[in-house]
């Protein structure tokens, strides 16, 4: 077995889409139609072309469970999940230009940096730097 | 302040309170960093920070949830990655991030990434074409 996909919850995958790459640099690598206007939508990292897919995947539209879920998540400030970056401060930086808003601003905790914003589509995503 | 950051402050407390550990820790995660394509082994590292081995061993492990050998390989596979990436050959890869036997650099290649050196860089180089 190995892990080629992780998924992420979105609000509207076109957004989602347009954050994703334009704000956060990653690569539309599939696009395929589904049903009802949806779409099998995933991104890779610029720098890991061949390393695991980021679905991002229209759930909370059509399964209530799941907006529940997001929406808590949101409300507690848990990130929905995190991505490695070499430098915090910079990338924060250069996310804040881009009008990305941050709810934890780079902050040292033991061996990491980590800061987390919100994407947009309903998620508080974490980026960490190891120290 | 969140949830979220009420639970981090907390763990902060409690796993990450000995400033001076989480420091010696650092640097050595710094000095394999920045010498990962040397002979490294624990009797030098600790012999550079001035701490038993079983000590290192300890501190690395807790902090980094691995032992320095396996984040050393980790880095030197990543490395190589890179370096085949650019069009190196495989023994001269081998030597440039540390290792010292191209056998033990194959089959840790392949069970890190799934392929031997060789088959990576040929479809590297089938890509760039």
């Amino acid at each position: 077995m190995k892990v080629t996909l992780i998924s992420i919850p979105v609000r509207d995958q076109e957004k989602a889409l347009k954050f994703y790459t334009e704000k956060l640099g990653f690569i539309k690598k599939k696009d395929t139609p589904l049903d009802g206007g949806n779409r099998w939508l995933t991104v890779v990292s610029k720098e890991a072309e061949d390393g695991p897919e980021l679905l991002l995947e229209p759930a909370p539209i059509h399964f209530e469970p799941s907006k529940v879920y997001q929406d808590a998540l949101m409300e507690a400030g848990i990130p929905y999940t995190q991505f490695d970056v070499k430098n915090v401060d910079a990338e924060s930086e250069r996310l804040t230009k881009l009008d990305v808003e941050f709810s934890i601003k780079p902050t040292i905790m033991g061996t990491v940096k980590y800061a987390v914003f919100n994407d947009t589509c309903g998620n508080n995503i974490q980026i960490v730097e190891e120290l | 302040m969140t949830f979220y950051e009420k639970e981090l402050n907390k763990i902060c407390s409690i796993v990450y309170s000995n400033k001076g550990q989480i420091n010696t820790a650092i640097g050595i995660r710094n000095y394999i960093e920045n010498n990962y394509d040397a002979k490294l082994n624990l009797d030098l590292l600790s012999r550079i920070h001035f701490i038993s081995k079983y000590h290192l061993l300890r501190l690395f492990k807790k902090y980094y949830g691995q032992t320095p050998r396996q984040y050393l390989i980790d880095k030197r596979i990543v490395k190589s990655k890179e370096k085949l990436k650019n069009g190196m050959s495989v023994t001269e890869t081998c030597f440039d991030v540390g290792f010292d036997s191209l056998g033990s650099f194959s089959t840790l290649f392949k069970t890190k990434t799934g392929k031997s050196p060789s088959e990576y860089l040929k479809e590297q180089l089938s890509r760039s074409t």
